[in-house]
């Protein structure tokens, strides 16, 4: 309690990327001694707020006061030195070092004389012990880092943030990788810190804890600031509409269909580790979502019955055909398409053109025993160009100019043009703006009324409840329960994804 | 403005081209004998060989892959092709001559073929990187050269085979119109086949080329089954201009292919490249060499020229990109 408490302000932070802006005007301050949970859906701003505050990126306009005066933060390693120190969700230890190396890493002790250059082992492991004792865990520091779970790893990575003796440290959904013992004994840790005057800022989706951890809540939506409150005024109905605001209920088309005729029946398809025993039916021109945390299994799932991670068991059956997805190739035989979650990577070819990308799915269904005519690929990248409103200059310019709704716009063209029955879409509006966000709705609902089929996967559960005939919730590998966009609110549609399995 | 707009793409897309002609004029200019029919035509005889490969090896490279064996596959398709030959008419049968020929030429290129085959197999199932088993079989290859003709140039053939390596149709040499042919297939197959363009997409991002339902592993197997098939028959062409199948021909050629395939402005990368390019590559450096040697340039200057060939040549393709880019 001797040391002063440390203080971290932003003021009007700003982050434009090409075509977005991640972050507008947000100025919040924490003070230290106190943990502050920083929630808000994917895209809200989190993660940008993160990585300004740790060096990792740049703002485009304001600032960042630690103890009341200006830094400026070029670069990790200038935050470092500020006392910054961020635990990222992703765990970057190296497997093949100890517990010991890992901790101190870079800044290893070293013996006098020789030029420094000579590795002082007894106080490295020493002082690695000690920043273990003083978090009150007991690793062995001789141990690599690669051989320990996850759990321990994730200790490791805050003992090593701990190690730079932190006025501000910041931890990215550190729990995330925890069973509840072990989440336990990481709290046990922030609160010994919190005595410290330790700045905590703590970002989770598990809202459950907030009670258990956090002082104060502060909440970003679409890259502003909504408001912070202290955690006696935050009840479950106050979060949610902070996170969420006033959802407005976006109109439907009044001729949808109504999909009856079941198309592909998916039957006890499993995969170790990301989903078990999932039955579900699709009918034909149905849209159905998905709904469902990360790492629930979603992904995995749509991968799954695409082909590009197979199933271990189970199976589809499409029109009577009994199917065990193996490629991707197999799949698209079957009429069925994928666009993927990681567009820039997994759905283009960056390197090549609009239009190669457009006819990627398609060559042999363009080819006329395998020649291409140019003339008919560019009829067929034509069509597409006008009937998704694909704003390009140039189809024979690298695809990877577009902006991001023209690029997923490509990447649905390219599976329209293999005449599909059913569309896999993986986070379909994922950072794209809102205009394209809804020429994407309404392309999903042409596609229903032709009859196409579509599987939507998406984190704006809000967007579900606008564009699907019917939602399944997943949860934890598992499809736990159906429910129809009419008969749920988003608050219960939100709270049955959460929900913890016992 | 179009002229000038004109002038300017030629110069960014087509550089390689202008310097190749400014060599070219340099040489008419200077070294006496250049500009001859039968220079020129000499020229792309002793091109043909190497050029063969060089189109093959540009699919590979842009399928994202690399082919360090071509050398020793040229000897050892030499070598085979009059192993089988001598088997053929003499020792396991008497077959006809001309027929033992045919049936040896036709069991060199399937064995080459599926030698590339092999390699693009261990990528695709056991990720075995294609250098590291082309390597391996640079060096087995090369053996088993050794091996079957006991290291000794084994020399079975009539003088009319002859034809093949150094023979001349319509006044142009066999082996140049064999080189052309090459160039004229693998160009369509490139930009005018769904297979071609597969190629780039598996180069450029195999996972999304993958995810577009392309099938990955028989693209690269296919690629790289093409470039040892042109290896095998660069060797039958070797075999038949000197007259013997010999272990330790074409040493080090795979090198002299990967540089012109490079000059030509295929990125080591991936993704990109085209066959004229390595055309133009091929080409430039067997006019360069041509060019030293007329004028009496020693052989060891020729290597250090090519070397900074090659790095200049990678450079302004580097750069030109940037300048496209930015």
């Amino acid at each position: 309690m001797s040391t002063p408490a440390h203080s971290l302000q932003t003021r009007s932070l700003r982050k434009e990327y090409p075509g977005t802006v991640a972050l507008d005007d947000v100025s919040v301050s924490f003070t230290g001694g106190k943990i502050h949970a920083l929630i808000g859906k994917n895209g809200a701003g989190k993660s940008t707020l993160v990585k300004i505050i740790s060096g990792a990126t740049q703002p485009t306009r304001g600032s960042i006061l630690v103890d009341g005066l200006e830094v400026s933060l070029p670069s990790p390693r200038h935050a470092l030195e500020r006392g910054i120190v961020a635990v990222h969700q992703e765990l970057s230890l190296v497997p093949e070092l100890t517990v010991a190396e890992n901790i101190l890493l870079g800044r290893l002790p070293k013996k006098h004389g020789l030029r420094n250059s000579v590795i002082d082992w007894r106080s490295v492991f020493l002082r690695a012990g000690q920043v273990l004792d003083d978090l009150g865990v007991y690793l062995d520091v001789h141990e690599k880092a690669g051989t320990l779970g996850i759990a321990q790893q994730q200790v490791v990575e805050i003992a090593k943030a701990m190690s730079y003796e932190p006025s501000i440290l910041i931890l990215d959904e550190p729990t995330s990788a925890l069973a509840q013992h072990e989440t336990e004994r990481l709290f046990d840790v922030l609160k010994k810190l919190k005595t410290r005057g330790v700045v905590l800022l703590y970002i989770t989706h598990r809202l459950q804890e907030l009670h258990e951890i956090a002082d104060t809540v502060t909440v970003l939506r679409n890259g502003a600031l909504v408001g912070t409150i202290g955690i006696d005024q935050a009840t479950p109905a106050a979060i949610v509409q902070m996170m969420f605001g006033e959802v407005v209920q976006r109109s439907r088309p009044v001729d949808l269909i109504a999909p009856t005729e079941p198309f592909v029946e998916v039957r006890s398809l499993s995969r170790t580790g990301s989903f078990d025993d999932v039955n579900f039916t699709v009918n034909k021109g149905e849209v159905l979502g998905i709904a469902g945390l990360l790492g629930s299994g979603r992904t995995e799932l749509l991968r799954a019955i695409f082909g590009a991670d197979p199933p271990d068991s189970g199976e589809l059956i499409i029109a009577g055909q009994h199917i065990r997805p193996t490629s991707p190739e197999q799949m698209k035989e079957l009429g069925i398409a994928m666009t993927p979650e990681n567009r820039k990577d997994q759905g283009l070819v960056q390197l090549l053109s609009t239009s190669v990308n457009l006819c990627l799915s398609s060559l042999h269904r363009i080819a006329s025993h395998g020649f291409l005519t140019r003339t008919r690929e560019e009829r067929l990248v034509e069509k597409n160009v006008r009937e998704l409103d694909i704003k390009v200059n140039r189809t024979d310019a690298p695809v990877a100019f577009l902006s991001g709704g023209n690029q997923q716009k490509v990447v649905i063209g390219k599976w329209l043009n293999t005449n599909p029955r059913l569309v896999l879409l993986d986070e379909p509006t994922r950072g794209i703006d809102v205009q394209a966000k809804q020429q994407m709705f309404q392309i999903i609902w042409d596609m229903s009324k032709r009859g196409i089929s579509c599987i939507v996967v998406s984190s704006e559960l809000e967007e579900l409840l606008d564009i699907c005939h019917r939602i399944l919730i997943m949860r934890a590998g598992r499809i736990v329960s159906e429910v129809r966009p009419s008969e749920i609110s988003l608050e219960n549609l939100f709270a049955a994804c959460m929900k913890e399995e016992v | 403005m179009i002229t000038t707009s004109r002038i300017q793409s030629l110069f960014t897309n087509g550089i390689l081209e202008i310097i190749l002609a400014l060599l070219c004029v340099v040489l008419a200019v200077t070294a006496s004998g250049f500009l001859t029919a039968e220079n020129l035509l000499n020229v792309l005889r002793n091109v043909s060989m190497q050029g063969v490969i060089a189109f093959g090896m540009t699919m590979v490279i842009i399928s994202g892959e690399i082919d360090l064996s071509v050398g020793s596959a040229v000897a050892f398709s030499a070598c085979l092709t009059a192993f089988f030959t001598l088997k053929f008419s003499a020792e396991w049968v008497s077959l006809p001559i001309a027929l033992a020929i045919a049936i040896a030429i036709l069991f060199s290129l399937i064995i080459g073929f599926f030698l590339g085959v092999f390699t693009g197999f261990m990528r695709t199932r056991y990720q075995v990187p294609s250098f590291i088993t082309t390597l391996a079989l640079m060096t087995g290859l090369s053996g088993a050269a050794e091996l079957i003709t006991n290291g000794f140039p084994l020399t079975p053939f009539p003088n009319w085979y002859n034809f093949i390596g150094g023979g001349y149709l319509v006044g142009i040499p066999f082996p140049a119109l064999l080189f052309l042919l090459t160039f004229v297939i693998l160009q369509f197959l490139m930009n005018y086949t769904a297979f071609g363009r597969s190629v780039y997409a598996v180069g450029g991002n195999a996972e999304a080329a993958r995810l577009s339902g392309i099938n990955v592993s028989r693209v690269k197997m296919m690629v790289l089954g093409i470039t040892s098939l042109l290896a095998a028959l660069s060797g039958i062409m070797v075999s038949s201009e000197i007259m013997s199948g010999t272990a330790t021909t074409a040493k080090g050629w795979e090198l002299d292919v990967i540089a012109a395939v490079i000059i030509g402005g295929t990125s080591l990368m991936g993704g990109v490249g085209r066959i004229w390019g390595t055309m133009v590559g091929v080409v430039f450096l067997g006019v360069l060499m041509n060019g030293m040697t007329l004028l009496n340039v020693s052989e060891y200057w020729q290597h250090v020229v090519r070397g900074v060939i090659i790095l200049v040549a990678v450079l302004l393709n580097l750069l030109q990109k940037e300048k496209r880019r930015g």
